[in-house]
């Protein structure tokens, strides 16, 4: 699904040169439920951006179902990002002046073909994945974080994509608040078959999913499956 | 994409209140500039229903003789002037000669139609030469017209639409007081003699003759000079004209000269309005463009979000634009209803056609300008790397 290979990330100003990430190669098959960690600033995000097509590396190549994506310009970038890839972020990106119901419907203006009747048909649907179907005229502000989380996911899952990047999708949350969503990223693993990777500090999260990643100053120092996740699976 | 964009600036209408009123504004001072400059133009474009060119006006100031015999002076000037050489032709008006400061007003009655406030020219038989008036239908005045029943009167296209409609003019009776009629002679289509820039109103045109009315005295000659006639020959006319009404007070203008005067009463204020309405527009564009850039720095998240979520560079730039052209919308929606109404009010009697097209460029015109502000945000906007953008929020 997704392959890193010899990824490597400099950011480069006037006088200082930071190394983000450090060869790192990866293969992030089709259905798996991978949590990355590591200390903040060891290159988790700029990981998930790249596996996310938001940002470039600086060597390496980043294959996206064997295709290698450094040949794509940006308009058909925009396209996989639409059709492959959903996001969820720590500060759940809503936009404040749209109803939950229009922030889960943002994917699909960018996907041609789909009608407006359609696009509320899923977004509805998606809303009731996460248990909000009774917020849909709310606008972010009037909502708690684990709901504005929720909506987050709602507008990941709208357009049905294979993957789900999350960057520490749980991290503005309390434990209550964090277990929920976590819960709704298993469910959505397991009986839907999304990929997932997910950045994270909690160790309790990152032990429920499949695969463990672990980062250092921008170098992969540990890539092991979890039993708990096992245990779960059986 | 649109239903979002409105949806978006509808919620966002308080922080963009001041940018809709600022465009409401800026609109209804081009409409009002627009209206002017149309109405002006409109104007210009249409036939004036004379030539002026090697046209001059001799305005004469007779002295405190009896009128009998500046009358008399008057009978000699005219022949003296016509006999010269250089002179196609010259005829007798009053003070309203084509491109004068000066207007003379007259209401006629037909039936149970009256026109308003119709321009009056009292002109002798020549001036048809000397100003090369078209006659659309019938024919001047003529020495046929000395024994006439009733006075002879030329009238215009706006003058006969108004009096009579669409009935046949030509030889319809006109009182012009209880014993005294006029009989219409002739019909010309155009005659707007007060300025290029001035609307077609009623006019008519009554007969001078100097035989019948032998103490009346009208102090404006127009005078069709051959082409190439200069200065030597106006010096020497006014010298001999000087001759026959001694203490008399001359002046000869030319009606180019006459034209360019009272084009400059028309243009001078359009000019000081378009300078007042272009240095506002600079304002606003410039002000459009700062709140643009200041709301589109703010929006760093959004924009890495809408990438992230599947928008290219190339969709959140027409995303911006769109939005100003919606937000601009919104402005013009309110001043377009403000607007519309001087044509369905008929304010100032002006055309609805000259409101409809001012109102029409006005739009076209704020719709390039926020367009033209929105370009350089939008293209910033478009060139955010994403991740930079998810960060910075």
């Amino acid at each position: 699904m997704i392959t890193l290979k010899n990824i490597e990330k400099v950011y480069q100003t006037k006088t200082i040169e930071t190394v983000a990430l450090h060869n790192v190669n990866l293969h992030i098959p089709k259905g798996e439920f991978v949590s990355v960690m590591g200390p903040s600033g060891c290159g988790k995000s700029t990981l998930l951006n790249i596996m996310g097509l938001l940002d470039e590396p600086t060597n390496g190549i980043v294959e996206i179902d064997g295709n290698p994506i450094s040949r794509y310009r940006d308009k058909e970038l925009a396209h996989i990002r639409n059709q492959k890839i959903g996001f969820v972020f720590q500060s759940y990106h809503l936009i404040n002046d749209l109803s939950v119901l229009d922030n889960v419907e943002l994917p699909l203006l960018y996907r041609s073909g789909t009608s407006a009747a359609e696009t509320r048909r899923l977004a509805l649907t998606a809303l009731e994945k996460v248990g909000l179907s009774a917020r849909t005229k709310h606008y972010p502000t009037q909502l708690s974080g684990g709901q504005r989380q929720r909506v987050a996911i709602a507008r990941a899952l709208i357009g049905q994509p294979e993957i789900i990047l999350a960057d520490e999708p749980t991290g503005n949350l309390d434990s209550v608040m964090g277990e929920e969503i976590m819960n709704i990223l298993l469910d959505l693993n397991r009986q839907d078959g999304t990929t997932i990777v997910m950045v994270t500090h909690d160790e309790n999260m990152a032990q429920k999913t499949e695969r463990l990643i672990r980062f250092f100053d921008g170098q992969q120092v540990s890539d092991a499956k979890t039993n708990a996740y096992d245990y779960q699976k059986v | 994409m649109i239903r979002h964009l409105f949806k978006l600036i509808w919620n966002r209408k308080k922080s963009n209140f001041l940018l809709m009123t600022e465009i409401f504004f800026c609109f209804l001072v081009l409409f009002g500039v627009m209206s002017l400059v149309v109405y002006n133009v409109r104007n210009y474009t249409k036939p004036l229903g004379f030539e002026h060119d090697n046209v001059w006006l001799l305005t004469m100031r007779p002295s405190a003789d009896s009128a009998a015999l500046n009358h008399q002076k008057l009978e000699q000037v005219v022949q003296q002037v016509r006999a010269y050489p250089e002179v196609s032709h010259a005829a007798l008006t009053n003070s309203n000669a084509p491109f004068a400061f000066s207007q003379m007003t007259d209401n006629l009655s037909y039936g149970n139609k009256r026109s308003s406030q119709a321009d009056h020219y009292e002109v002798d038989d020549d001036y048809e030469d000397v100003l090369q008036v078209q006659l659309s239908q019938g024919r001047w005045f003529g020495p046929e017209d000395n024994a006439a029943h009733h006075k002879p009167i030329v009238i215009n296209r706006e003058m006969q639409r108004q009096l009579f409609g669409e009935e046949e003019p030509l030889g319809k009776l006109i009182p012009q007081n209880d014993s005294v009629n006029y009989q219409v002679v002739g019909i010309v289509d155009h005659f707007r003699g007060y300025s290029e820039y001035s609307a077609e109103r009623p006019a008519f045109f009554t007969r001078i003759s100097l035989q019948q009315s032998d103490k009346s005295f009208w102090g404006e000659l127009l005078i069709r000079v051959k082409p190439g006639t200069g200065v030597a020959f106006e010096e020497k006319m006014v010298q001999e004209i000087s001759g026959i009404g001694k203490d008399w007070t001359l002046e000869v203008a030319t009606l180019e000269k006459m034209r360019q005067n009272k084009s400059k009463l028309t243009m001078v204020p359009m000019i000081a309005l378009g300078l007042v309405c272009g240095f506002l527009i600079l304002n606003v564009a410039l002000g459009l463009f700062g709140v643009l850039w200041y709301n589109i720095s703010r929006r760093n998240g959004e924009i890495g979000l809408r990438r992230a979520l599947g928008a290219s560079a190339n969709q959140v730039y027409r995303q911006f634009i769109g939005e100003v052209l919606v937000l601009a919308t919104f402005g013009l929606l309110l001043g377009v209803a403000f607007a519309v109404q001087f044509p369905l009010l008929q304010v100032f009697e002006v055309e609805s056609v000259v409101y409809f097209l001012a109102l029409g460029i006005s739009v076209v015109v704020i719709y390039i300008l926020v367009v033209g502000c929105a370009l350089y945000p939008s293209r910033q906007a478009a060139t955010i790397h994403p991740a930079i953008a998810l960060h910075e929020e």
